[in-house]
């Protein structure tokens, strides 16, 4: 079996896995089936994204492609999954969970699995667009796992208002389809990208404001923010944390998909990345107004979710040393933002509420998940030494590169902004006066497991970023950038 | 003038009477009934003109005035149709717009003699009246001038004669648009269901009819012989658009649009047997529709 | 061909129209089932010189799909649901039309501004396209009942099958029944969406779901 087949094995896993969970009995066994799945699928995962950055990008057909962009993206989406669905366990076992409602859980989640893996995988724009609407859909009714008015309202929100965006993806889509008429397969990206100079530029563009609307709105760029907060805060925490930890990126790399094709055919022209820019600056001015005043945990870290897709979008707005920063300030966000939604979770379950102002003295009712959520806000600010804090250095950089001066002075007054306002919040849950008295929580092994690996990851990453790690990005950032990876 | 343009002309008055009796007898075959003769229009002229008139005191010159400019209006506009391979008696250019106004002459003396009983009925009826005709108006002109820019004309002599079973061919969807937007017309412009009821006796559902309850005799009957005048004009702007059979043999065109007209009479009393009369406050969406549908053929024409 | 083909657009504008006019929801979920089942023939009618089975059944899939099951599954969901028949808009209905031709105005406007590549089939496709996606987005805003925020999806929907099919064709078999089994799957979990909103809250009027802000 060539190593290009295990292309296949990263799809038919989760499938197979969810189309299994129907025969599982209790709601541990369900979830230990749903992390070993995970775990097969990030085995079979791992070799082919080894193969790509060894050898080069994998190809099965028109249908299959993994080029550096996509196997990195596909790491981080691995590292999130695992995590969060080792985080299940611990969060599950806090919660009522009737055996149906965790099988629908169990093949939901592994269902998601697969299809955020197709619009990664597939090399067939057509097909990615499926991925993604399917993805939401599955997605959907995972915030209703527990049905409470307020999750059906969420659930309502999010499933319309991405289901129209998307639509408009796909608009973008036929569109582009339609500007490359004379490229030999007109939906497939890598002919369209050896096509690029025959392409129709007027409509190509036109596609791409609808793409960049369409998956936008699924990425939770601002304006077309509005179903995430909602969704993000009546979501059980672990859905949370693929939320934020990598559903918003798909959507945003189905964007950074076009880029290159978009710049190739216009000439470099940099059309595209002013829009990404002007996207981007917007998301993180709006999210910081919306931090400030915002009195809910899990609505907080949804907000900064908005401010640092928009920081991702931002950078590979820039360009050159922006594309590097946006994949690496990805994979530090993703990493950090799922210990913010695990903590917030457990957190949220010990004090029976959301609400930042009933939450004080959390590093005293639980040491172990008061300290995650007190150091993911902290790294989500931007605190040196954890590595948000060097990726969003480097934007700084390359926005200082490109001579973007009101980029780069809206980038820091929204970035500082947020600083503020969440380091206020943090402290007073952290340090503030407990509502209530109560004992301790008690932390497992597997709990501490849970904070140390995300933190660990996040403080080794901001003091050493190791080689094959840096030439993994750079290889990726080659391709947004529109080189031969 | 066109000389010849008078033998649909004197036609129409001698067989426009016939249209109500055709719709009455078809709705009185759905209802299983026998129904009244097919005549009994003319009887109704005939009568009303032997009997006197009475006006009532608080009526000017207006009340007297009202039912004898309708029907000259209706004369006019009558005048200006053209059928089957005739031309109009009078024609030029932009006559279409003419036609139209004529009908707003008929309706705006009708109006007035209404509000000049004083009846709070008869103005209720009037302002409804107003109201649809108001509406009906885009969809009747905008329709004309999709078939015009069609046809290549501004005169309804030259759009009318121009239209072939050809146009058909090349221009379905614009020609049923317009069709479909002329039968809303037609329907709303005569007070038929299910825009209005001529058969309800209850004024406060009433339209056309609640307008003309103070008028007798003479007048009356110059009211009615206006209203068919005008079923058989509107009627027949219909029938032109939508069966143009241009033989160009005289009485084959004749017969066909004739055909066409008592087959349109059978159409409206099949639609007041099956069809209810709308909710007043959906009639003004009805007529919308239709000017929808002429302004879409005016788009497709046009581009 | 062109003439079924732009017969096929009136049919979708006078639709549309009639999605904006009525105050009926049966009506409104026969009048997209109606378009589906047009919109499903254009597949056959743009390439009629050159009918493949593929065609054919994709034609066959789409209209069944659209024409059958997806009433099947709406008038479902309203039976489950109890709604009462009225639409209930924010929007008159008189308003909604006028509304609707000031957006086909707006679509024959921009589509007159856009150049498309490849082989024109007719110059209505693209405005009765790009009106149908406006009336779709118009419904979902300006209704209160969810189900017609469905229907509003479903006739967007229609207007970007009709622009692909018609003015791209060559979509790969696989990707189109990936799009039409995601549309699927859209309207059932729409439904269950229904279903469980009208458990929980008694109604399924969308302006009252609003207890998350900020």
């Amino acid at each position: 079996m060539e190593t290009r087949h295990a292309l296949w094995l990263v799809l038919a896993l989760p499938a197979a896995g969810a189309a299994l969970c129907p025969l599982l009995r209790t709601r541990d066994g369900m979830l230990r089936w749903a992390l070993g799945v995970v775990a097969a699928t990030a085995a079979a995962s791992a070799v082919c994204i080894r193969a790509v950055f060894a050898t080069g990008p994998l190809r099965v057909g028109g249908l299959l492609h993994l080029d550096s962009l996509s196997a990195y993206h596909l790491g981080v989406m691995m590292a999130v999954f695992l995590l969060a669905s080792l985080y299940s366990i611990t969060y599950f076992r806090h919660e009522t969970f009737t055996r149906g409602g965790a099988i629908r859980y169990g093949g939901l989640w592994l269902g998601s699995l697969g299809t955020m893996a197709l619009a990664l995988l597939s090399n067939n724009l057509g097909l990615m667009w499926v991925g993604i609407e399917a993805t939401t859909l599955l997605t959907a009714l995972l915030i209703t796992v527990h049905r409470s008015p307020a999750a059906l309202e969420a659930m309502w929100k999010y499933l319309l208002t991405c289901s129209v965006g998307i639509a408009f993806a796909f608009m973008g889509t036929l569109l582009v389809a339609a500007a490359g008429a004379k490229a030999r397969e007109a939906l497939v990206w890598t002919s369209l990208r050896d096509a690029a100079a025959t392409l129709d530029v007027g409509t190509l563009k036109l596609g791409f404001l609808f793409l960049l609307v369409g998956y936008g709105t699924k990425s939770g760029l601002a304006p077309m923010h509005s179903w995430l907060p909602d969704a993000h805060s009546q979501a059980p925490a672990p859905v949370s944390a693929i939320f934020s930890g990598f559903m918003l990126n798909s959507a945003l790399y189905c964007i950074l998909r076009y880029v290159p094709l978009v710049e190739s055919a216009t000439g470099g022209s940099g059309w595209s990345h002013r829009l990404l820019v002007l996207f981007g600056l917007l998301s993180i001015v709006v999210s910081a107004a919306f931090i400030t005043f915002q009195n809910d945990l899990k609505r907080l870290l949804a907000y900064s979710s908005v401010e640092h897709l928009g920081i991702i979008a931002l950078g590979a707005g820039l360009g050159g040393l922006g594309a590097f920063a946006a994949l690496f300030h990805t994979l530090n966000h993703s990493v950090c933002k799922t210990l913010g939604f695990f903590c917030a979770g457990r957190l949220g379950q010990l004090h029976g509420t959301q609400d930042m102002r009933r939450m004080g003295g959390s590093l005293r009712s639980s040491p172990v998940w008061g300290t995650g959520l007190l150091a993911a806000v902290l790294a989500l600010i931007g605190m040196t030494p954890f590595a948000i804090f060097m990726s969003e250095l480097l934007i700084v950089r390359a926005a200082i590169d490109t001579r973007s001066i009101v980029s780069l002075v809206v980038f820091l007054a929204g970035t500082g902004t947020v600083f503020v306002a969440a380091l206020r919040h943090a402290v007073r849950m952290a340090w503030g006066d407990p509502v209530g008295e109560r004992p301790p929580a008690r932390a497992t092994p597997l709990d501490v497991a849970l904070v140390a690996m995300p933190l660990g990851v996040i403080l080794v990453l901001g003091l050493w970023l190791p080689g094959p790690l840096a030439r993994a990005i750079e290889g990726a950032a080659a391709v947004i950038r529109g080189g031969r990876p | 003038m066109n000389l010849e343009g008078l033998v649909p002309f004197a036609l129409a008055l001698v067989l426009a009477p016939l249209l109500l009796g055709v719709i009455n007898r078809t709705k009185a075959f759905f209802a299983g009934r026998r129904g009244a003769p097919l005549l009994q229009a003319y009887y109704d002229v005939a009568k009303l003109l032997r009997k006197g008139a009475v006006f009532s005191r608080t009526t000017t010159w207006v009340f007297r005035a009202g039912p004898i400019l309708s029907l000259a209006a209706m004369l006019g506009g009558l005048a200006l149709l053209p059928v089957g391979g005739f031309p109009a008696v009078v024609a030029f250019e932009g006559d279409f717009v003419l036609l139209a106004y004529l009908l707003g002459v008929a309706r705006f003396f009708t109006v007035l003699a209404a509000l000049d009983t004083g009846s709070a009925f008869e103005g209720m009826g009037a302002s409804r009246d107003v109201t649809f005709s108001a509406l009906a108006e885009p969809a009747l002109l905008l329709g004309l001038a999709a078939v015009g820019r069609e046809a290549g004309g501004l005169s309804l002599s030259g759009i009318l004669p121009a239209l072939t079973a050809a146009t058909w061919l090349s221009a379905a969807p614009q020609i049923a648009l317009v069709a479909a937007a002329l039968l809303v017309v037609f329907l709303a412009e005569n007070a038929r269901v299910p825009v209005d009821d001529p058969d309800t006796h209850l004024e406060l559902t009433m339209i056309h009819e609640v307008m003309i309850l103070d008028h007798s005799g003479p007048d009356l009957g110059a009211i009615l012989y206006a209203s068919v005048l005008k079923l058989w004009i509107l009627g027949g702007l219909l029938v032109g658009v939508a069966l143009p059979v241009r033989t160009g043999t005289v009485l084959i065109d004749l017969a066909s649009f004739l055909g066409g007209l008592f087959a349109l009479a059978v159409l409206t009393g099949v639609i007041e047997s099956t069809m209810a009369r709308l909710r007043l406050v959906r009639i003004p969406q009805l007529l919308v529709g239709a000017t929808t549908l002429s302004i879409l053929a005016l788009i497709l024409v046009l581009r | 061909m062109t003439q079924m083909i732009e017969a096929v657009m009136v049919l979708l504008v006078l639709t549309n129209l009639l999605l904006l006019g009525t105050s009926r929801l049966a009506t409104c979920i026969r009048t997209v089932a109606i378009q589906g089942v047009a919109l499903g023939t254009l597949p056959v009618l743009g390439h009629a010189h050159e009918l493949s089975l593929r065609l054919v059944l994709l034609a066959v899939g789409s209209a069944s799909l659209k024409g059958v099951v997806f009433p099947f599954l709406l008038f479902r969901a309203m039976r489950e649901a109890d709604v009462r028949h009225e639409i209930e808009p924010f929007v008159g209905y008189t308003a909604s039309i006028l509304i609707g031709i000031g957006s086909l105005a707006v679509s024959v406007w921009a589509s007159s501004r856009i150049t498309l590549p490849g082989p024109a089939v007719s110059s209505l496709v693209l405005p009765a396209a790009l009106f149908t996606i406006l009336v779709g987005l118009f419904v979902i805003v300006s209704r209160r009942k969810a189900l017609m925020q469905v229907i509003g999806y479903l006739a967007m929907e229609n207007g970007i099958y009709a622009f692909g099919v018609v003015l791209v064709g060559e979509i790969p078999m696989l990707v189109e029944l990936g799009v039409l089994l995601d549309v699927f799957v859209a309207v059932l979990v729409m439904g269950i969406a229904i279903y469980h909103i009208r458990r929980e809250y008694d109604h399924i009027d969308v302006d009252e779901l609003d207890a998350l802000k900020g």
